[in-house]
């Protein structure tokens, strides 16, 4: 019966616009099944509670939870009103299962995010448009893409230890190389995460320098720098394994966005004779890097605004990879400099 | 010259493909590659012409009216666009989300270092110090909120609270920069080295008020599109036939500057068309010249952006009358409704 209710709508619009389309020219008639549908999901959706409005007038008067909270004389039982998830996950079928990440209550819930970065909405509202107009390569309708042969070679030869043996590499390298797909508005390049690492040498004589520059990476970032151990050692650089040395900032999202937006519009236009990023920078697969020295990392408005508190000899210099969704450094440079990073020197792709 | 273009060239002078400009070069050649010739209704078009015109004409009848082969004009047009230039209103659920997951942040934290950015005993330390007593959080964008107090859990604010709003949190951080809110006897001390902070500009400029859809200061959070009125009296984007051998991005770059004058710094995106619109002609043209019969239009949208500069219509060689800055919706009351079902889906919906 409700979906007899709900179609009603919908029947009544297809023969109101049958009868209305035909004096219509043929071209006017581009309709959509989901325009026309419009009206009908109003119709269902009625009763929903995101349409409910703002609660009356002496009801918002009256709601005090504070002052409700001090008048009450007698505690509420903390066992109720204090949860406190389990410490450890002891399986499906355990009865105390512990609240899903996303809730205020669990102990794996992290708040965020705070804003809207300028630098995603621009992304979404300009920078993707231009990206996938930039690199859109139109194929006719009666177009058949030629047949590739396959990238894995076969073992030829009479050798019997040819048989059943996993498909050769390509030549002249090991691994596949990712592939370029035609950009659509599905998969337009777009940024992932961050990466800003720094190795301090220093650190293997006084660790002050690993705490110094893991506050001044926590500054920037605002994300905890976590540290890492050396593998392996090298007599050449005074290194023995299992130093601390280097430490490692992930950012993703809205970290990221304000991290980039803070390094291309604050920090490399104040770099004295600053030329830019190496043309030549990018592992092949759409992830490109590029550093600042100490005195560059000084530059960061973070750093700045509290320069004194760090001993100027400890802070450090830093890598930063930027990860995008590009497959070559081609689509990823040219993302880039969308966003407004300059690049210098002979353009490798 | 690479063996491509040979090719299309060679399949262009073919004597029996004399409609090959209703087909784009690129295509010809891609469609020239093809392994299994597999013919579409998009390429029966093409296809149709040349079966006509293989069957040889008689002589006297071509030497007194050529034969004259259904075409279209083929016309570039401009789609010439201002990016926004502010962030979007956020929505009033956004920000009550976002003023909510700060407070939660401001529970969940570890407290705020103060000794490692204040020294003990300096002045800095004593503006702290009054701060803090009087927004009971090192946050200043969150109200009044003392996350690791009693009350901690009263983290959500009632309605009609104005705590999420961008003004009212601009204005906080303001007035914790210009160190007000003090205590009557310390004014005098600090009053010498209050400084002046630059206020943040009004999101919405003269342009806004008066409405001035010339103007490119207006609607600063959305896409605006330059529409020009032909002579004929039509609103539509700037736009002009193919003259000569160019391509689509050149002809878009001619039109820009014959239809806006050279006032404009603009960039003409990428080398393809973002969107066609066709219109048949209610009675067809004849061409002589090309030996065709034009039966209508056929409209190819290119996208350019505008980075400074403004247009002019002075020195306009199409004659066009009047221009305006537009956005979507606005766009709408001003074409027909034929073009604007072919345009609206390439338009920016901010």
């Amino acid at each position: 019966m409700a979906l007899q209710q709900g179609l009603r709508p919908l029947r009544r619009s297809i023969w109101s616009s049958q009868s209305s389309q035909l004096g219509l020219a043929a071209q006017q008639s581009r309709g959509y099944a989901s325009t026309d549908i419009a009206d009908t999901i109003q119709d269902l959706e009625s009763a929903s509670s995101l349409r409910a409005g703002t609660p009356a007038e002496d009801t918002t008067s009256q709601y005090d939870p504070v002052g409700r909270a001090r008048r009450r004389k007698i505690q509420l039982p903390p066992s109720r009103y204090q949860f406190r998830p389990p410490k450890y996950y002891r399986g499906p079928l355990h009865p105390h299962q512990p609240p899903p990440a996303s809730d205020p209550a669990s102990r794996e819930f992290q708040p965020g995010p705070f804003s809207l970065p300028r630098l995603e909405q621009t992304y979404q509202s300009t920078f993707a448009q231009d990206l996938m107009t930039l690199a859109y390569t139109h194929f006719p309708p009666g177009y058949v893409a030629p047949t590739k042969s396959a990238r894995l070679r076969k073992w030829e030869g009479e050798s019997p230890y040819y048989k059943n043996r996993p498909l050769r590499g390509p030549r002249g390298a090991d691994v596949l190389r990712l592939l370029r797909k035609p950009i659509t508005f599905r998969n337009v390049p777009k940024l992932e995460r961050v990466t800003v690492h720094s190795m301090i040498s220093a650190a293997k004589d006084d660790s002050a320098h690993l705490h110094v520059a893991g506050m001044v990476m926590q500054a920037i970032t605002g994300v905890r720098a976590s540290a890492f151990k050396t593998k392996k050692s090298v007599a050449g650089f005074d290194v023995r394994a299992n130093q601390y040395l280097s430490l490692t900032c992930e950012l993703k999202g809205e970290d990221m966005h304000h991290f980039l937006s803070k390094v291309i519009d604050v920090v490399m236009p104040k770099i004295k004779d600053y030329r830019g990023v190496k043309g030549s920078t990018g592992d092949s697969s759409g992830n490109l890097a590029f550093g600042f020295t100490n005195e560059e990392v000084a530059l960061f408005p973070e750093v700045e605004v509290n320069y004194d508190s760090y001993p100027p000899k400890m802070i450090p210099g830093c890598h930063i990879m930027i990860h995008t969704s590009a497959t070559n450094d081609r689509d990823a440079r040219l993302l880039l400099q969308q966003i407004g990073v300059p690049f210098y020197g002979k353009l490798v792709n | 010259m690479n063996a491509g273009t040979k090719t299309v060239r060679r399949l262009a002078s073919q004597p029996n493909r004399p409609a090959s400009d209703s087909i784009c070069s690129s295509c010809l050649f891609r469609l020239s590659n093809t392994p299994s010739q597999i013919r579409t209704a998009a390429t029966a078009a093409a296809a149709a012409p040349s079966q006509t015109t293989s069957t040889p004409p008689s002589a006297p009848d071509a030497a007194t009216n050529p034969i004259l082969h259904p075409a279209y004009q083929v016309r570039a047009s401009v789609v010439l666009s201002r990016p926004p230039l502010l962030t979007r209103e956020l929505h009033p659920f956004e920000k009550a989300f976002y003023l909510y997951q700060r407070r939660l942040n401001e529970r969940l934290a570890l407290p705020f270092t103060r000794y490692f950015y204040y020294k003990k005993g300096t002045p800095a330390d004593v503006e702290w110090k009054r701060k803090i007593k009087q927004r009971l959080t090192p946050a200043r964008d969150i109200g009044v909120y003392n996350a690791y107090g009693r009350e901690g859990w009263n983290d959500e604010v009632l309605v009609g609270d104005q705590t999420a709003e961008p003004e009212v949190q601009v204005e906080a951080l303001i007035r914790d920069l210009e160190h007000k809110g003090e205590e009557e006897g310390e004014k005098k001390e600090t009053e010498s080295n209050e400084m002046a902070v630059q206020r943040p500009l009004s999101r919405v400029t003269g342009a806004d008020k008066s409405n001035d859809e010339r103007s490119l200061d207006r609607q600063m959070e959305r896409s605006l599109y330059l529409l020009v009125q032909n002579a004929a009296g039509k609103w539509r984007f700037p736009e002009d036939t193919l003259q000569g051998r160019e391509g689509l991005h050149q002809a878009a770059e001619r039109v820009i500057v014959q239809a806006g004058g050279i006032n404009m710094n603009t960039w003409v995106v990428g080398n393809a068309p973002i969107g066609h619109y066709q219109w048949n002609f209610e009675k067809a043209i004849e061409n002589v010249e090309k030996s065709r019969q034009e039966q209508g239009e056929k409209v190819f949208f290119m996208k350019a952006r505008i980075m400074a500069g403004q247009a002019n219509l002075e020195k306009n060689t199409f004659g066009d009358k009047d221009f305006k800055w537009l956005s979507k919706e606005e766009i709408e009351k001003f074409v027909t409704r034929g073009y604007w079902s072919s345009i609206k889906n390439m338009l920016s919906e901010r």
